[in-house]
């Protein structure tokens, strides 16, 4: 497979904080990869970077084996921006025609309106005069206009109502199912959970986490095994077990933290321990996500990741 | 299409279709110019001289005003509104695309030229020798050169408001103190002075001197100049300073 994007220990500082921090990846031909992580985390400045919008503080960018300003490169993407902005005094359809004139090979108008759903009577309206939902259609088509190759969507669905959600991401996997590269971010897990089939999840500006969804659900989520004990000085031996990663006491219930909760569950039995109400947790997903998330939203306040 | 071409006849739509530039580039000179010449009769002894010399008033405060004002705030609008950055990913070029700007305004200046010129012959029944109205309207197409120059300065302020406002200012200022609306004999001569050191000034006083049989002095032409110079080098200066504040 060729690889379509190349990011090299890429960090991006702004004045008072570091948004990007030696992030380093590869991106593929025909991936659907989800930028995940909450608010702050540096989703929208890596995308800026991999458009070349922003120029990293230190490392490297490739994108086709180019620098992202590259007039090469710029024929072979399209990217919908977190911003709808839309130029204004001309109609949605003046407006598409216009894009499609500045690609070697564009899409054919009919298929823009068909993939995006705009529909016929929007067609001859003043692209100013849309109401936001439109507006967000119209941006889709602008980054469709040149059939590229590699598409960018920063915070495609924000400002969207279920109906459109839906049929926006029936698209891009079909886009996808076409062969097109894409990259999305999103703060919603669930939306990276059931579109893309890679995630990188991002948070205080580093990849944390690199894998299929069902992966990063697995290790986002903390299976543990609690119980109740009368000597709490004889359980030193549990923190020493290759699998259990955390023994914490709570509300007078000893946590052992494991992904391995039946190998605990034996060593337990095993010896003669004297534990007594023993109870399996496993751990939600969502719980989990949002505690990351949470964390950051804090200090979200002073956040320049929307520029 | 072709898509500089393409850039240059929406570029073209967009101006048309602006209300500012109908109203203030059109409309505006147009009224004064029935105000002026049919209802107050400021003119002196030679009543055609007088209808030729102020309806070249008028072509120039149209052309002048929307190189400042239109393509300016335009300018300011499209970059706060991200605009310009969007345009960054297409593969059409930045060069390009100013190309297209200053093709569709000159485009325009064409238009509203014909427009303000076509009213003078039909109100006033003005007439000038085709070489008069031919040369008279080059030198208002290649005179508006230092203005878009000064619209692409008003066009790095940051906010709309402020363009608008401030663009609103120096447009008044230099139609008035130019002799745009009143020839300047009839202004103080304090102001008088200060006439001769603007662009506008000079801008007007090549086609006075065409209607009247003469030619643009070389003065005019080398304080134009002057003025494109200094414009061009500033908005030059003050973008590489923008651009390295990102």
């Amino acid at each position: 497979m060729e690889a379509i994007i190349k990011l090299t220990e890429i960090t991006k500082k702004f004045k008072d904080r570091v948004a990007v921090d030696q992030v380093s990846t590869v991106i593929e031909q025909g991936e659907l990869v989800a930028i995940l992580g909450p608010n702050g985390a540096g989703k929208s400045t890596t995308i800026m970077m991999m458009l070349g919008l922003l120029e990293p503080s230190s490392g490297k960018v490739e994108v086709f084996q180019s620098h992202p300003k590259e007039k090469r490169v710029r024929s072979l993407i399209g990217a919908m921006l977190q911003e709808v902005s839309i130029i204004d005094a001309l109609t949605v359809k003046e407006v598409i025609q216009l894009f499609r004139s500045y690609y070697p090979a564009p899409m054919s108008f009919d298929e823009l309106v068909n993939l995006t759903g705009l529909e016929e009577k929007d067609l001859s309206k003043r692209a100013e005069k849309l109401s936001g939902g439109q507006k967000r259609r119209l941006s889709f088509a602008l980054a469709l206009a040149g059939d590229p190759y590699l598409l960018f969507f920063d915070e495609p669905t924000v400002g969207m109502d279920t109906i459109s959600r839906k049929r926006f991401w029936l698209t891009i996997q079909e886009l996808n199912r076409r062969g097109k590269t894409i990259i999305f971010t999103t703060h919603y897990l669930q939306e990276a959970d059931d579109i893309a089939k890679r995630i990188l999840l991002f948070n205080e500006g580093k990849i944390i986490e690199d894998g299929t969804p069902a992966d990063i659900k697995r290790k986002l989520t903390v299976s543990s095994v609690s119980f109740v004990v009368n000597d709490l000085a004889s359980l030193a031996w549990l923190k020493s077990l290759p699998y259990v990663t955390k023994v914490v006491e709570k509300d007078g219930r000893i946590y052992v933290e494991t992904e391995q909760t039946d190998e605990v569950l034996t060593a337990l039995f095993a010896g003669e321990h004297k534990v007594r109400g023993i109870e399996i947790h496993r751990g939600r997903l969502d719980e989990a996500y949002e505690q990351l998330t949470r964390k950051d939203d804090l200090q979200d306040e002073s956040s320049i990741d929307a520029m | 299409m072709n898509p500089v071409l393409m850039q240059c006849k929406i570029e073209v739509l967009r101006i048309i279709r602006n209300p500012y530039f109908v109203f203030w580039s059109l409309f505006m000179p147009i009224l004064f110019y029935f105000i002026f010449t049919k209802i107050f009769n400021v003119g002196g002894a030679d009543q055609q001289e007088w209808q030729a010399h102020y309806l070249m008033s008028m072509a120039t405060f149209s052309v002048m005003g929307s190189a400042i004002m239109t393509l300016g705030i335009r300018l300011v609008e499209e970059r706060s509104k991200g605009w310009s950055m969007f345009m960054r990913l297409t593969p059409l070029s930045d060069i390009s695309y100013f190309f297209a700007k200053m093709v569709g305004q000159t485009v325009i200046h064409v238009l509203s030229i014909t427009v303000i010129f076509t009213v003078g012959a039909l109100i006033n029944g003005v007439s000038l020798t085709i070489g008069q109205w031919l040369l008279s309207g080059i030198w208002i197409l290649l005179g508006s050169f230092p203005f878009l120059a000064l619209g692409v300065l008003v066009g790095a302020m940051k906010k709309v408001d402020t363009a608008s406002g401030v663009s609103n200012v120096i447009y008044m200022g230099l139609a008035i103190v130019g002799g745009m609306w009143m020839p300047i004999d009839v202004m103080p001569s304090f102001i008088q002075a200060i006439s001769k050191w603007i662009p506008s000034f000079h801008f007007g006083s090549g086609a006075w001197e065409i209607v009247r049989g003469n030619y643009p002095s070389l003065l005019n032409i080398a304080i134009l100049i002057g003025y494109l110079f200094i414009f061009v080098v500033l908005s030059l200066y003050i973008r590489r300073k923008q651009e390295v504040a990102v």
